[in-house]
């Protein structure tokens, strides 16, 4: 149980998918727009993480080392093509705003990496939890950095009008621009924390290479 | 050995692809029936929402765009308790971020009843606030982008950053929209048979009194297209007609609004359009009110009894030539149809 724990927690700072691993960058720039949409996409890619996750891990014997490509993107393309139509069918505001994003889950980085490095070679409940951990991981990111970008950049937050009126909204946040410096400012913090929670304690040996911190290895799948 | 091998895995592959594309069968299956519900809810309530006075809506198939890359999905016809309120058009063409879809009501009276925004795949938070209905080109009167368009005529501009206000940081979008809503626009009042930019608006249908609708298109003068007509009515008698006329100019093209009496007499013209390289100056009111007043029969001519505007002599000939023409034609018509 404890070993589920850490695998969950994992994702969530130590090795978080977007300020670690640093892949699927381009859609976490694109939709922090406002808080709504980081939330829609965070609990979609969640979704599609765990449940390829999950089939991935228990179809591990199965798959043929030379086409387990294909056959990682038949799975996640076939979650990603359901998670987009259930969206169509009961939130279609949250559906088309997202617009091409959804469909484009398909070729997250955070996906296909996580599958080929993890669930590829761990047992079910492992894939499972990693696959929440790496989920929750992106989705907080996408939700701290929406907060910033909505709130300074159109003044509300879920739509809701937050900052007084007299408050001109700065339009630079909204912008790439300003998604990339909330970003950096957003990395930097969790980055100075994760030092902190990694001093306290040795690197402990991990089963598998994926979960120690390889600091430039993994950055080039993205 | 190895070709068995390679034939085993396309096998396998083939495999996962039927089993994933069965699983895609069932979901497809069981979700599409809702997606059609909504998307078919969504378009009532826009019809509504454009036309709320409306009691039915009946497809009409009347409404043609002109413009290729400006698709008129479906247009119906608003039925109100005495008869049609006017026409409402679904219209997608392309934004920034793909195409964007809407529906644009327009009332027998030519103006926009609404315009409401379906589908938008533009830069959520900018582009995308063209369907917010919380976002406010105009805070103080809480009006939304697409807000403004309501209860717009079709006569009044549509240049955005000019007419219409455009979305902070999405000029693209915001014309991508006013061009559909004016496309719309253009293409409901020809078939409502509102003139769009008559000066002294009609109450009667202009084809009904002027037969010579298609007489004054027959016109004898070759590059000169009547594009609409109308007439002038005062307590229930005609008094004169209009029409708007375009011709090749110097190297461009020139649009005018010409007004004739009944007794050959030009009431009034507006150069509406010129594209000529330097013809801009013929577009100031000065010029065009040298016409007033003058009998269409009498020549006019540029240098004796037309003064060229500045620097542009060319497309001040090609205007002359072409208000000319055009209230000849005009008394012809007026002549002509008995009146």
């Amino acid at each position: 149980m404890k070993r589920l724990f850490g695998v969950f927690v994992n994702g969530l700072i130590i090795e978080n998918p977007l300020f670690i691993i640093m892949i699927g960058l381009c859609s976490a720039m694109a939709v922090t727009t406002t808080v709504a949409n980081g939330i829609g996409m965070g609990v979609a890619l969640t979704f599609v993480l765990v449940m390829s996750e999950l089939i991935i891990s228990l179809f591990r014997n199965l798959i043929p080392e030379s086409i387990r490509m294909p056959i990682f993107l038949i799975v996640i393309a076939a979650f990603t093509t359901i998670m987009d139509l259930e969206m169509k069918a009961y939130f279609p505001v949250l559906s088309k705003s997202m617009g091409v994003f959804i469909p484009l889950v398909v070729v997250n980085c955070i996906v296909m990496g996580r599958v080929e490095a993890f669930s590829s070679k761990q047992p079910v409940l492992d894939a499972v939890f990693d696959g929440l951990g790496m989920g929750i991981g992106y989705t907080w990111v996408l939700i701290a950095i929406s907060v910033v970008r909505e709130l300074l950049g159109n003044g509300t937050l879920l739509g809701r009008q937050i900052m007084p009126s007299s408050f001109a909204p700065m339009i630079f946040f909204i912008l790439p621009p300003g998604g990339f410096l909330v970003f950096a400012l957003w990395m930097a913090a969790s980055n100075d924390l994760r030092r902190r929670l990694l001093a306290g304690r040795k690197p402990e040996p991990t089963q598998d290479s994926c979960c120690t911190l390889p600091d430039n290895s993994s950055a080039e799948k993205a | 050995m190895k070709r068995w091998q390679m034939i085993k895995l396309g096998l396998i592959l083939a495999m996962y692809t039927i089993v994933g594309c069965v699983g895609l069968a069932f979901v497809y299956n069981s979700t599409s029936k809702t997606i059609a519900q909504r998307q078919e809810a969504d378009l009532q309530a826009g019809l509504r929402e454009v036309f709320p006075k409306a009691t039915g809506f009946t497809p009409t198939d009347t409404v043609k765009s002109t413009n290729p890359t400006i698709v008129f999905d479906a247009a119906y016809t608003a039925n109100g308790p005495s008869g049609s309120l006017g026409i409402a058009v679904k219209v997608h063409g392309p934004s920034y971020g793909g195409p964007t879809t809407l529906i644009v009501g327009v009332s027998i009276d030519g103006t926009i009843t609404g315009v409401k925004v379906l589908e938008n795949k533009d830069t959520p938070g900018l582009g995308a606030n063209a369907a917010s209905p919380t976002y406010y080109v105009d805070k103080a009167s809480k009006t939304t982008f697409s807000g403004q368009f309501a209860s717009k005529k079709l006569t009044d501009g549509f240049v955005v950053k000019k007419d219409v206000i455009a979305i902070t940081s999405a000029t693209i979008t915001s014309r991508a929209i006013t061009n559909l809503v004016q496309a719309v626009g253009k293409a409901a009042s020809e078939v409502l048979g509102t003139g769009s930019s008559s000066p002294s608006p009609s109450s009667q249908d202009p084809s009904a009194v002027l037969p010579s609708a298609d007489t004054v298109r027959t016109s004898s003068v070759p590059g000169v297209s009547i594009l609409e007509t109308s007439v002038g009515t005062k307590a229930g008698t005609i008094v004169g007609a209009i029409a708007k006329a375009k011709a090749k100019s110097y190297d461009g093209e020139v649009t005018v609004l010409v007004g004739v009496s009944t007794d050959g007499t030009i009431l009034g013209v507006q150069i509406l359009e010129c594209t000529d390289s330097q013809g801009s100056p013929i577009l100031a009111p000065e010029f065009a009110q040298q016409f007033a007043g003058k009998k269409a029969g009498a020549p006019l001519e540029v240098g004796t009894n037309i003064d060229a505007a500045s620097g542009t002599t060319s497309s001040s000939r090609g205007a002359t030539a072409l208000v000319k023409a055009t209230a000849d034609a005009l008394v012809k018509a007026l002549a002509g149809g008995g009146l």
